[in-house]
């Protein structure tokens, strides 16, 4: 529970006020925030959030006092303070922004593949003569068109391709993320 | 005089019991308190094992926190212990007496006659 007091009763003496910190100490104090917020990832956001402007706002005052490479070097690296708190919080949790990137990353690799297999029909068409080729895959007919004068490829987007990457990406998501962990139990002590 | 090399499970198992103790004679911020921490004679402890031991404290309403407005910079949060705390660092110092006499009273106990610690036995075994 946590209560906003901007005027606190009893006037606390403060030994070295924060400062502004300059560009690199700033820049030193952000790549930390970013790469704590990704080993957070699985604690729960809102308290996540918390916890991260906590740790900004301590070593901004840290830093007035000792250096801000000091200062982080003391918190030490953000995957163990990560690992601290996700220790503290006595289960383990599905890691749904890795999920998501390992599910943006397999679509990327279907699209790059099929890409990459329009460009190797065009120059096999190319290498024949040119032409016109029309060749059908999860009920996409897809053609093929390289002549002196266009070179193009036109297709329709289906729903088994749909489903594909659908299918991929769900995969490679729950994989990554360990979604069952949001069925477990705590973790044992 | 050097002091002798601390297990940090010991430490891991006794810290959130010193976090209460020295909220309850004083509020601070997580940084304020690593520093008492040290200056209690934990040189050794690490700034990242307090924080998240800050955390779970509050999420089981042992400390409550308030944010209070910095001139420069984000807002700090002070800890307290909470009714809750209060009670539950009773409980915990009467255990760590009790454990430490108990160990001692171990550590100090005279060998039986006759018997002796051997070091090297454990090696021939």
């Amino acid at each position: 529970m946590t209560s906003i007091d901007p005027t606190p009763s009893v006037p606390r003496p403060i030994a070295h006020r924060p400062v502004r910190p300059e560009f690199s100490d700033q820049l030193r104090l952000d790549w930390y925030l970013i790469r704590l917020d990704w080993h957070l990832q699985d604690y729960p956001q809102k308290a996540a959030r918390a916890i991260k402007r906590e740790i900004k706002s301590d070593l901004l005052t840290a830093a007035a006092q000792v250096g801000m490479p000091a200062a982080l070097a003391a918190l030490g690296r953000p995957v163990v303070l990560a690992h601290g708190y996700l220790g503290e919080l006595g289960r383990d949790r599905p890691r749904f922004t890795a999920g998501a990137v390992a599910a943006g990353l397999a679509i990327g690799v279907i699209w790059f593949l099929q890409i990459a297999y329009a460009f190797g029909a065009l120059d096999t068409l190319e290498a024949t003569g040119g032409g016109t080729a029309t060749m059908t895959s999860l009920g996409a007919a897809v053609t093929y068109t390289h002549t002196s004068s266009a070179i193009s490829v036109e297709g329709a987007f289906t729903w088994q391709w749909f489903a594909l990457w659908l299918g991929v990406g769900m995969v490679a998501f729950v994989l990554t993320s360990r979604l069952w962990r949001l069925w477990r139990g705590p973790a044992a002590a | 005089m050097t002091t002798p090399d601390r297990d940090p499970q010991l430490l891991k198992g006794v810290l959130p019991m010193l976090v209460l103790r020295l909220l309850a004679d004083e509020e601070s911020y997580g940084w304020e308190l690593v520093s008492r921490l040290q200056r209690a004679g934990l040189t050794d402890i690490a700034t990242g094992t307090v924080y998240p031991v800050l955390s779970r404290l509050e999420r089981e309403e042992q400390v409550s926190s308030r944010l209070v407005a910095s001139t420069a910079g984000p807002a700090r949060k002070y800890y307290r212990p909470t009714p809750v705390g209060a009670a539950e660092l009773v409980r915990a110092a009467e255990g760590w007496a009790a454990l430490s006499r108990t160990v001692a009273g171990v550590l100090d106990a005279r060998p039986v006659a006759g018997a002796t610690i051997d070091p090297t036995a454990a090696e021939g075994a």
